[in-house]
């Protein structure tokens, strides 16, 4: 407003500039209300929630019993199979993102070109990102399946016998580690392929002119300048399988001897088999400070000063 | 990387030495084919599963295990094709009338309730970041901060607290649960405004909009985020299996789930199910792959 026109209409003016304003600002409101309703009741609430539900003896059919305090999360420090669980966690996460890590990097490198067979590649190698976890998990228990599975018939090509996979408690883990190192590989592929994309042309032929071979570009041009990707690759990657759920309730229901019993999957089974929401939601409510206390110490260690 | 310094190198090299057969040649060749043998194998890793997939649900239940050992081209190609599994699941045939095999509910579901969440979420979605982007608003930057930080939330880890606040809310056991839980997203209204921002605002104050600008969004925001959503929707699995007990409101995901849990499993009907599962968002990856993989690095990367 210039201080003209509220000099000559003073009063009128400022009281309908009010007015109009009030009812801009609650149309604008009307615009994002929806979403923040959902925001509240989906993604916030559920939070809330839980932290209640923690403190109180609580199931879904017999509801609210006695208040509890922090019983459940004491209970959980001596509970082995929460630590167990932790730890089944932690195996799964530390074999699968290095691994799957690299790989992409590697595929994302080599099938960078236009030519059509790295596209049909590519498309083959996305098949698995699109298609639902439910259906690879079921595939893989097939081609797994110790007497019937494909696996096992190729292997036999090669004159190796009948292997078990998911029914070992050695190899249930590192199995289902490996097909969602196979289904994710596509997804973190293309991130980093639209990072390698970013990455200016003329940083590789200042590099070549200096006379560095293919290695050292990539370790000193390709690496640094890809890291802020990488860092976005890493901590989403760590977050999606530190809640791995669909393989192992599919594949081995936890089993064998607790080989596979990941976080989430016991969580379900504390608050829909056995009937306790409250105790699952402290499971809940720990897992997810993990969650955030991971990503951050992963944010802080891959940050980055590298801008281009 | 590997293009430019290759071309580069290439570039340095003297034609003529090229002309001959070479070690230099000979070992290019080698590579080429080295090349061309790892692009093999990558796709045949990464195909064969959807390959015995597809073509195991064509096959009669007793040829499935028949070539199993030795391995060959018959493990996989079926002798006699059949759409047998398909019309038992679908509940068209007399067995799978009398198993009480319905497939076609399930399907049904999953589009209903995949095209009730992406309309929803289109509505909203853009009613939110035209919001951001273009209207006025004291502390939008606090709302905005409200938003994104949902996008920290993690999925899996609060399904059951979800739970929670949908039975409280009486809406368990219906379509709404399916669907009311996910009309909006934080990635959608992110990346939407950033799509409103790069257009200019005079463009639309003066209503010369050709439009050019907002086809410009359909193709590029819309269109992506649509079909990710889409896909989204169409593949949960653990949402559905906790909020929805009754069977006739059950999604595709969760039905093929329970078909492997009997107590005796019908590999080609596993297979025919697991066909209608994927194969839609397959169909659409493959026909819109452009966007597609335009939505996953916009969510991924400005996300």
């Amino acid at each position: 407003m210039s201080g003209v026109t509220v000099a000559t209409k003073p009063v009128g003016l400022w009281q309908r500039m009010g007015q109009r304003r009030t009812r801009n600002y609650l149309i604008a409101f009307l615009f994002i209300l929806p979403a923040l309703i959902n925001f509240t009741v989906f993604r916030y609430l559920p939070i809330l929630a839980a932290m209640q539900a923690s403190l109180w003896q609580y199931s879904l059919l017999g509801g609210f019993g006695d208040f509890v305090g922090l019983q459940h999360y004491v209970n959980m420090l001596d509970d082995p199979l929460f630590w167990k669980s932790l730890q089944v966690t932690g195996t799964f996460v530390i074999l699968k993102v290095p691994i799957q890590i690299v790989l992409s990097l590697a595929l994302a490198i080599l099938l960078q070109g236009e030519k059509w067979v790295a596209g049909f590649v590519r498309s083959a190698i996305f098949t698995p990102v699109v298609t639902s976890i439910m259906v690879i998990s079921i595939l893989w228990s097939m081609m797994y399946h110790s007497q019937l599975g494909l696996i096992n018939s190729m292997l036999s090509g090669f004159g190796i016998s009948r292997q078990a996979f998911l029914s070992d408690p050695n190899r249930a883990l590192p199995a289902v580690t490996l097909m969602m190192i196979w289904k994710d590989m596509g997804f973190s592929m293309i991130i980093l392929m639209a990072g390698l994309k970013g990455i200016p042309d003329t940083y590789y032929e200042a590099a070549i002119v200096d006379g560095a071979n293919r290695w050292q570009a990539f370790w000193h041009i390709t690496l640094p300048l890809l890291q802020r990707v990488l860092m976005f690759v890493v901590v989403t990657q760590t977050i999606f399988s530190f809640q791995v759920f669909v393989p192992v309730y599919t594949m081995t229901r936890g089993g064998p001897i607790d080989a596979t019993k990941v976080i989430v999957y016991y969580i379900y089974q504390y608050g829909f088999l056995f009937q306790d929401m409250g105790y699952a939601s402290a499971l809940s409510m720990v897992t997810l400070a993990l969650l955030l206390v991971v990503s951050v110490i992963q944010m802080r260690l891959f940050r980055t000063e590298v801008e281009y | 990387m590997g293009t430019t310094s290759e071309t580069l190198v290439r570039e340095r090299r003297p034609l003529a030495i090229d002309r001959r057969v070479t070690p230099h040649l000979v070992m290019k060749g080698m590579g080429k084919l080295v090349e061309y043998l790892l692009y093999a194998i990558i796709s045949l890793v990464f195909l064969i599963p959807f390959v015995w997939m597809m073509l195991g649900s064509l096959r009669n239940e007793t040829e499935i295990f028949q070539y199993l050992y030795p391995f060959g081209w018959r493990t996989v190609v079926p002798v006699e094709w059949t759409l047998k599994n398909f019309l038992d699941i679908l509940g068209l045939s007399p067995e799978g009338k009398a198993f009480g095999l319905n497939f076609q509910r399930y399907l049904f579901n999953s589009a209903f309730v995949s095209f009730g969440v992406v309309c929803c979420s289109l509505i909203f979605n853009t009613l939110g970041a035209y919001f951001f982007a273009r209207l006025d608003f004291p502390r939008k930057d606090l709302l905005l901060i409200f938003v994104i930080a949902t996008m920290l939330v993690p999925f899996e880890a609060t399904m059951v607290p979800l739970y929670i606040v949908i039975r409280t809310l009486n809406l368990h056991d219906s379509y709404w649960a399916l669907i009311v839980p996910w009309y909006a997203s934080p990635f959608v209204i992110f990346s939407l405004m950033q799509f409103f921002k790069e257009i200019p605002k005079e463009l639309d104050e003066a209503a010369i909009i050709d439009g050019a600008s907002y086809l410009g969004v359909l193709r590029h925001v819309i269109v992506p985020n649509a079909l990710l959503e889409f896909q989204f929707i169409w593949n949960l699995f653990y949402w559905p299996l906790i909020a929805i007990g009754k069977k006739e409101l059950q999604v595709i995901q969760v039905a093929i789930q329970m078909q492997t849990t009997q107590t005796q499993i019908y590999w080609g009907r596993t297979f025919a199910g697991a066909v209608l599962a994927s194969l839609p968002v397959i169909i659409l990856f493959l026909a819109l792959q452009r966007f597609y993989i335009k939505g996953v690095v916009m969510t991924g990367l400005k996300g």
